[in-house]
């Protein structure tokens, strides 16, 4: 890539924000760092960054204030949350007003890393395809046949029901994001469904065993615990 | 207390009835002996009725209810007539103004005993009112003693816990920038091999105490009482394969294995210190079974609980941490063998946080060798949380 992609980090902890720096330049990233949230606002409008990282704990004004200031714009920057481990519900009310993903502290530097080359590669895609909805999806060898309403992994065909169909084809096409438990259901079960968290849970469970999947590991779908659910990135 | 009301207890602990009977009879009879006495000497006739209605107001004063007053009354209008008026030992109601004598005596008697009787009630009420208040008093003054003591160890506890949950706060911040720095540091090119080591020491040893810090977060949560769990339905496999993904993050080389349940798992509980029990369970067997590479965590269901267990192939447990454990005693944070690391605080931490969720913690060892830790959480909430 000719040109470093340019990171805005909005973290008032000096020595937090100083290996983030460090690492980040370590793996050939730009990185503008700001102490507070308006500082944090004003580099954003004079940089233009790639993408946002926020802690939601600054001394001056709300991260979820910082954050509602950010979306919204003609050209969608990305925004990775930083928060404390519990804040829970202000993490989930991030992302639903649009963050794309978020680190817990304390979190390690693979992680984080890991969680911004994600991110980045999504917002990519959404840029250059503005993400048509697709009638296949394929992440390793699990097929979602949005079209002819089919699932395969590898050359073996699974069943499964119509909402169980429906959360896998709506994981799918947002891949590599976290998606909120009321994202889920009213996507799947519409707005007024009027649905409770419960029959969500027990339809992935379902889907995971119908998968094979062991939540310690793996393969297709991540668990966010208390927040929602992530597809792995899909690979066509 | 004073000799009156000394005597007056006494007077009350003898059983009633049977007293009654004997005082009643032993003052009429002292009446009798009295008119008996005053007859043979004056040889006047009405001294004996004045001296029955005095043994009637005794009688009235000593027993109980009025009963015994009246039938002394009637006792005695007999007795005067039968004994001490002419003609003697023997009754009659011919002789004029007799009839209206002895009736007009009886009456008296009636009276005076229903009187004393109604005053004696009276003082009986007021004093147990009295002595009423007076325990009440004791008792309330004993209960705003206990209560403020109690509140004040409240209190105490919730600054404890407060300025313990503050400190581990802001241990946090500084701890995840050190152990972040030293993963910058590890991966820089111009970081020799033998700084490496030291690294890599410094590394373990931030992580370790984050993990502590994130113990005592728990405990103080739960101890100080002050916070409630923050319970809510939540997959246990999902928690669990939360656990297993974390452990797996601080210990890459170590492998454990995580086997689902054929039913469902969906119960209340706090998912973050459930996790952490999970977590701590695991890492107590990685760093201390001898055993990194069989660990199998396992959920099933038995009966109304949603168990886990944790089971390694290492050298076991010691049989007195078992006992200990088994009898449902609360472990000491520096138990538990190995207490280098906080391990021992790890153990002591999943009892207190599995009993406040009203759950069971076991321990034990496989009859095929190594470790098996066991809890279980009840399916539905209980009406006592």
């Amino acid at each position: 890539m000719a040109e470093k992609r340019v990171i805005l980090l909005i973290e008032d902890e000096r020595t937090i924000s100083n290996f983030i720096c460090r690492a980040l330049a370590a793996n050939d990233y730009k990185t503008i760092a700001a102490a507070t949230g308006k500082e944090g606002i004003s580099l954003f409008f004079s940089h233009q960054p790639d993408l946002v990282l926020l802690d939601l704990g600054l001394p001056d004004i709300d991260g979820l204030e910082v954050l509602g200031q950010l979306s919204g714009l003609p050209r969608e920057t990305p925004v990775i949350i930083i928060s404390a481990r519990d804040r829970e519900s202000e993490k989930v009310r991030a992302l639903d007003m649009g963050a794309d993903d978020y680190v817990v502290k304390p979190f390690g530097v693979p992680e984080l890393l890991a969680r911004i080359r994600t991110t980045l590669r999504r917002a990519d895609r959404i840029r250059l395809s503005q993400e048509v909805q697709k009638d296949r999806y394929r992440v390793k060898d699990l097929v979602v046949d949005c079209a002819r309403h089919q699932i395969f992994v590898g050359d073996e065909e699974i069943h499964f029901t119509q909402n169980e169909f429906k959360i896998l084809e709506l994981l799918c096409a947002h891949s590599g994001k976290v998606l909120t438990y009321d994202f889920i259901l009213e996507h799947v079960w519409g707005p007024y469904g009027g649905t409770s968290n419960q029959i969500l849970r027990v339809n992935m469970a379902n889907i995971r065993r119908k998968l094979h999947e062991n939540p310690s590991d793996p393969k297709y779908i991540l668990t966010e615990l208390g927040i929602g659910y992530r597809m792995l990135e899909d690979a066509t | 207390m004073d000799l009156n009301q000394r005597a007056l207890a006494l007077w009350h602990r003898i059983a009633g009835p049977p007293r009654d009977i004997a005082v009643t009879i032993v003052l009429l009879w002292a009446a009798y002996m009295i008119s008996g006495a005053l007859l043979g000497h004056t040889g006047a006739e009405n001294n004996s009725a004045l001296v029955f209605v005095l043994a009637v107001v005794l009688i009235s004063v000593l027993t109980n209810r009025y009963f015994f007053g009246i039938m002394a009354s009637l006792v005695g209008g007999f007795c005067v007539n039968y004994f001490f008026m002419y003609p003697y030992s023997q009754f009659s109601l011919s002789v004029t103004g007799y009839p209206v004598a002895m009736l007009s005596m009886i009456i008296i008697s009636i009276i005076v005993c229903a009187l004393t009787t109604r005053a004696k009630l009276m003082a009986e009420e007021a004093v147990k009112r009295e002595q009423d208040a007076k325990a009440l008093y004791e008792l309330n003054q004993r209960a705003n003693k206990e209560k403020a003591a109690l509140q004040l160890e409240a209190a105490r506890e919730s600054i404890r816990g407060n300025i313990l949950r503050s400190v581990s706060h802001d241990l946090r911040t500084p701890l995840t920038a050190i152990s972040g720095a030293i993963a910058v540091l590890m991966e820089s090119s111009d970081t020799s091999p033998k700084n490496m080591a030291l690294l890599a020491d410094i590394k373990d040893d931030a992580d370790a105490m984050i993990t502590m810090v994130e113990n005592i977060l728990s405990v103080t949560r739960i101890q100080d009482g002050t916070m409630p769990l923050k319970k809510r339905d939540e997959m246990l496999e999902e928690v669990a394969g939360d656990a297993v993904m974390a452990t797996h993050r601080r210990f890459p080389d170590a492998n454990v294995s995580l086997e689902l349940s054929e039913d469902i798992l969906y119960l209340p509980m706090d998912p973050m210190l459930v996790k952490q029990v999970i977590v701590n369970l695991l890492e107590n067997a990685i760093r201390h079974s001898g055993d990194t590479q069989t660990i199998t965590l396992r959920l099933l269901r038995q009966e109304d609980w949603a168990v886990v267990e944790v089971r390694d192939h290492g050298r076991g447990l010691d049989p007195d941490l078992i006992e200990l454990i088994q009898a449902g005693q609360q472990l000491p944070a520096e138990a538990s063998g190995d207490s280098s690391r906080g391990m021992g605080i790890g153990l002591s931490v999943c009892q207190s946080i599995v009993k406040a969720h009203g759950g069971f913690f076991e321990a034990g060892n496989a009859p095929e060798g190594g470790a098996v830790f066991r809890f279980g959480l009840p399916m539905e909430e209980k009406d006592n949380g």
